[in-house]
């Protein structure tokens, strides 16, 4: 038992960052996104014997996270991020580009509706392409297209429609 | 990535989008805190692996099948004892009516034969 927990406890190690990251795009909020997380480890400790591979697990990770949050968003929708949340959030990480402009980002991705938000995130965080989206989140492929094509011309039309405004 | 959004303005905003969505570590002493989550959950049953439950299906499935085939062999056994007594008594019955007949006859004749030492 105590060995089964050493190896699962290594497990949330090296998986922790795609959880907590998907998790925090998702609800926007660091405890929001730790308790997310922790529950989607929980599970995946209760149901360890239908993951089968690596691949599977990270698959299987994916999609709970972003099924769960979803449901959260649902039942507690939440607005955009304040402007001290989102720097609180974003605190310690490297910036290699524009930290003003990606926070913007960031915060107008909290305006997308959850389902294009995950599909968004998929996308551009977790690398996937539109079929492995398609396939966590259990949607047809051209739904995930056309929020794809939709979210970025939004983001875009808000980026520039703010491009002016102070941040 | 969209098969339409090919031009310089799409790549740039999602080369940005990839940059601000870049990956987060949770805080420092995050896996321990679901270790400990973990180790609060009551002692979990091992699941038994899927070869384990097709063979227990198999072997419960077997288990009814030889039922079902013995019950039948039993029925069939009653069925075929049943028979034979039938047979039995018919042959009995059949025995039985041609004692008579044989006895019939044979008092017949008895009784139509001249007596024996009669006018001797």
């Amino acid at each position: 038992m105590a060995g089964e927990r050493a190896a699962f406890g290594a497990l949330v190690r090296s998986h922790q960052r795609l959880v907590y990251s998907l998790g925090l795009r998702m609800l926007a909020d660091r405890h929001a996104a730790e308790d997310l997380a922790q529950e989607v480890f929980l599970q995946l400790y209760r149901n360890l014997a239908a993951v089968s591979s690596e691949a599977h697990l990270a698959f299987w990770l994916r999609k709970v996270t972003v099924h769960r949050a979803i449901d959260r968003l649902r039942r507690e929708p939440r607005n955009e991020l304040a402007p001290l949340e989102e720097a609180q959030l974003t605190a310690g990480e490297a910036h290699s580009g524009d930290p003003i402009l990606e926070r913007r980002l960031r915060s107008l991705l909290g305006l997308l509706p959850p389902a294009a938000r995950a599909v968004v995130l998929l996308r551009y965080q977790e690398d996937l392409d539109p079929a492995d989206i398609a396939r966590t989140l259990g949607m047809p492929v051209n739904t995930v297209k056309s929020h794809l094509k939709r979210s970025l011309a939004e983001l875009r039309e808000r980026m520039t429609s703010t491009a002016g405004a102070p941040t | 990535m969209s098969d339409d959004t090919h031009d310089p303005e799409s790549h740039e905003l999602e080369r940005r989008l990839r940059a601000a969505l870049r990956p987060v570590n949770p805080r420092e002493g995050f896996a321990a805190g679901v270790l400990a989550r973990v180790a609060a959950e009551p002692a979990r049953r091992p699941r038994a692996p899927a070869v384990a439950s097709w063979l227990a299906f198999g072997l419960a499935a077997s288990g009814v099948l030889g039922g079902l085939l013995a019950h039948e062999w039993q029925v069939r056994r009653i069925e075929q004892g049943r028979e034979a007594r039938r047979q039995l008594i018919e042959a009995l019955r059949v025995t039985d009516e041609k004692l008579n007949l044989a006895y019939r006859v044979v008092n017949s004749r008895e009784s139509a034969a001249p007596p024996e030492h009669a006018g001797a």
